[in-house]
């Protein structure tokens, strides 16, 4: 049997936010054209997304809940950037056709810098 | 609050099937694995929204258990990939 427990509406709204972050990454991981972008926004919207779902959980949870949820949240906002700077540099390293194109304003904004 | 959490899982099914989707097509190896990664994240998620939904804290030990086997796995495969060309 599942005791099923109204969620306060204050964890409910950041658990919405949280998985909302989780959506718009996935978008980004759908809709984006290169591997730089893709990894830009699945990336870095994750322990964003897992620490404001951990918030509004730790709502309802209490204390006990809470530790847990920051061990998982501060191992994964510690391991997850990391691990992502390794993946764009072997991207970096290993596939120069996704290489962003030169800055064709460059000699542009040198000319004109003095507006 | 039904509702809200039967939305709740249907964004996180959303989320996972993005990332299925692009851990099946995606072109390069990278984005395999960042598909990988933002699967184990929204399993992550869903474990504290279920664990929110029930009010049972049993599941919660396993977040610190998958966001470390997520690094490992990324940190691997980005080393692989790097070694291999």
């Amino acid at each position: 049997m599942i005791a099923v427990v109204a969620m306060s509406p204050v964890a409910a709204g950041f658990l919405l936010a949280g998985v909302a972050v989780v959506v718009l990454a996935g978008v980004g991981l759908l809709k984006l054209n290169t591997p730089y972008a893709r990894i830009h926004a699945a990336g870095k919207a994750s322990p964003v997304a897992f620490l404001i779902a951990g918030v509004g959980a730790s709502i309802d949870l209490g204390w006990s809940g809470a530790a847990r949820l920051a061990v998982a949240g501060v191992a994964l906002l510690i391991t997850l950037p990391l691990a992502v700077h390794l993946l764009f540099r072997a991207v970096h390293r290993t596939e120069p056709q996704y290489d962003p194109p030169q800055d064709v304003l460059r000699p542009v904004a040198d000319t004109t810098d003095d507006i | 609050m039904t509702v809200v959490v039967v939305v709740l899982y249907a964004a996180l099914v959303f989320a996972a099937g993005a990332a299925i989707y692009r851990l099946v097509a995606g072109p390069s190896m990278a984005d395999r694995v960042i598909a990988l990664d933002l699967l184990l994240v929204s399993l992550m998620t869903g474990i504290v929204v279920d664990a929110t939904h029930r009010n049972d804290q049993t599941l919660l030990n396993l977040l610190v258990v998958i966001a470390i086997i997520g690094f490992t796995a990324t940190v691997a495969v980005s080393r692989f990939m790097e070694r291999s060309q």
